[in-house]
């Protein structure tokens, strides 16, 4: 008891809200692909991922890589051959409705008109044929077709396969409440089974309704009969109640409002907690499953808020962190996740002695820290030293030929850095950013930066520019300043 | 003439490295060097070449094309015969060692670098005495 205890004491808000937001984004898949073909897929691919994990977990090497294999191999079929039904599902669905929204909330298909116009155009021997889709795109399905847009009604769908309209031989798509092109070709079906008497139309119908999961109805020119297509079916209407109770069914919205209300969301509840079960119990493998230990050597950074001060000797570079977790999380741990850092602000100038606490540790979530060795680290801090010395111009180019720089005066001709004693041991000069010769032409002067090619050391704040006084004389001239001649 | 006496009596040392030289010739301070006695340095300057025993185009900027440099000091007091240094520095890295007699009364000599493409930068030359003391800093540039 004592151990369910401390798991649960131990769970954090993070963990809680890393399990609410996973479970929902597995509860909107279910939503989204729910009665699609790769909804089904995901189900057989998820089912496949845990026999491997199961497998692996009983050392069946062989069946564990198979079905890794498998699994890999599946994901990529259905990305592959679902794209158009993936596609589908983001493409006609909103990004609120992706986040929020449920079946059923969409606008209403006025089934009652749709019924009743086929029937009369049946019973007028006026052929008709109408697609309403279902989850699967049918871009890659359907040809030609004239955009509509038009609210339905009775009056237009008849209108629409008048014989004098020449777009009466095609498709008319609906999709909610308007007839959303016209005129459109279907894919016509192979099959040979179909009754000899079925023409062009009937033979259209079942050819869409074959590859896809939309609802198509026929109204017979001949024969004066209803037809629906739906999957390899092609069922004769015998009567008005009969159709449009395939299309409530179609459209997700049975007669019985109530009962189906109350069977959607008790199938939408049930799913929600499976997801939470579910994402639990992978969180749980994840992060708690397999308790490991492992050890990790990690370099001592160290904060301080006196910027000038030096640490100029540390007992320890690295500290080696005792670190306990699952497996794969702690597998999964990459470089600079993990990191040691010994705040030194309160320290005095001289040798301190500075514990490694839990709150110096930065860790990955999920991973614990147990201990860290050695626990403390000795450092020296020491003032930063002060250095005074030359400044030299570093020129660049090239002077004209005829002229030779004869003397050069820099003001102030020494300047005052500060840094690490054993860093300003190692330099003599502070030299001036490169200074071009190319427009020099005569004597003059001009104001110039310093720069230190280590970062770590300072220039004092009023000796950043020095002033360059420098004199050029023409070479045909006898150089010697001073006129040194016998 | 004097002068050209002067330097006719002095012996000229080289070396065949490069150098340059400060355009001041400025009054040397004196030099104590070891039993008391003292070196007087009347004059160090960087230059392109030595004529007649004087160093020509002195500056402190000197192109590679000019082939080399040179360091040319002068000692007007030289009380016992000892040895000086011409230390040639590039960016405060050593480049150069050169070591130089001096013998009494006065004495000149010069040391040189022949110029290279990767030579180019701030050089200086530190004239030390034979116990490493510095007796003078010369600073010049290695251009184009």
């Amino acid at each position: 008891m004592n151990g369910v205890g401390a798991f649960l004491f131990g769970i954090r808000w993070q963990d809680i809200m890393d399990i609410l937001i996973n479970s929902y984004i597995l509860f909107r898949l279910y939503v989204l692909f729910k009665g699609t073909t790769t909804f089904r897929v995901m189900v057989g691919i998820a089912f496949l991922w845990f026999f491997q994990r199961t497998a692996a977990a009983l050392g069946l090497v062989m069946t564990s890589w198979n079905i890794q294999g498998i699994t890999a191999a599946g994901a990529l079929i259905v990305v592959v051959v679902f794209r158009n039904e993936i596609r589908s599902v983001f493409q006609t669905t909103s990004f609120k409705a992706i986040l929020w929204g449920f079946p059923g909330t969409s606008p209403d298909t006025p089934v009652e008109i749709i019924v009743q116009s086929i029937f009369s155009l049946a019973a007028k021997r006026v052929g008709a044929l109408m697609v309403i889709p279902g989850k699967d795109s049918l871009d890659d399905l359907l040809q030609e077709g004239i955009p509509w847009q038009g609210i339905i009604s009775r009056e237009m769908l008849h209108s629409i396969f008048w014989v004098g309209n020449p777009v009466h031989d095609g498709a008319a798509i609906i999709k909610g409440k308007r007839v959303s092109s016209v005129g459109v070709i279907l894919p016509l079906s192979k099959r040979d089974d179909l009754p000899l008497n079925y023409g062009t139309r009937h033979r259209a119908a079942a050819g869409l309704a074959e590859q896809s999961d939309a609802l198509v109805l026929v109204a017979s020119e001949e024969r004066g009969e209803v037809v629906a297509a739906k999957g390899r079916q092609l069922m004769v209407m015998r009567d008005r109640a009969e159709l449009e109770k395939m299309l409530y069914e179609h459209l997700g919205k049975p007669l019985e409002i109530d009962d189906a209300q109350k069977n959607q969301k008790r199938n939408l509840i049930l799913a929600g907690a499976l997801s939470v079960v579910l994402i639990s119990g992978i969180w749980y493998g994840i992060t708690r499953g397999f308790d490991t230990l492992m050890a990790m050597e990690v370099p001592i950074e160290y904060a301080k808020s006196d910027t000038s001060l030096d640490i100029s000797e540390t007992s320890v570079n690295t500290v080696k962190l005792h670190l306990s977790g699952s497996s794969f999380l702690l597998k999964s741990i990459r470089p600079g996740q993990v990191r040691v850092r010994a705040n030194i602000s309160s320290s005095q100038i001289g040798k301190s002695r500075i514990p490694i606490t839990l709150e110096d540790v930065t860790l990955p979530p999920g991973i614990m820290l147990k201990k860290v060795e050695p626990p403390f680290v000795e450092v020296v801090i020491a003032k930063p030293t002060l250095k005074v010395l030359p400044v030299q111009v570093d020129w660049a180019g090239k002077l004209p030929g005829n002229l030779i720089m004869a003397d050069v005066k820099v003001v102030p001709e020494e300047v005052q850095i500060s840094g690490k004693s054993d860093l300003l041991k190692a330099v003599f000069t502070v030299y001036t950013k490169k200074v071009p010769l190319g427009d020099i032409t005569r004597s003059g002067r001009m104001t110039v930066d310093l720069v230190l090619d280590d970062p770590s050391l300072n220039l004092t704040p009023d000796a950043k520019k020095v002033t360059i006084h420098y004199v050029v004389q023409k070479r045909t001239l006898t150089s010697d300043l001073h006129g040194e001649k016998e | 003439m004097n002068r050209r006496r002067w330097f006719l009596h002095t012996a000229l040392v080289f070396s065949f490295l490069m150098a340059s030289g400060t355009a001041a010739a400025e009054q040397d301070p004196m030099w104590p060097v070891p039993g008391g006695v003292v070196l007087t340095l009347e004059r160090a300057v960087m230059c392109e070449s030595i004529e007649a025993f004087l160093p020509k185009n002195q500056g402190v900027i000197f192109s590679i094309s000019v082939g080399r440099v040179l360091c040319f000091s002068a000692f007007s007091v030289v009380p016992r015969e000892t040895v000086i240094y011409h230390n040639w520095y590039r960016k405060d890295q050593l480049a150069s060692r050169r070591k130089l007699t001096l013998k009494p009364p006065n004495w000149s000599s010069f040391s040189g670098i022949q110029l290279r493409e990767a030579d180019t930068g701030p050089w200086r030359v530190d004239i030390t005495d034979e116990r490493g003391n510095t007796i003078k800093t010369l600073r010049f540039s290695i251009t184009e």
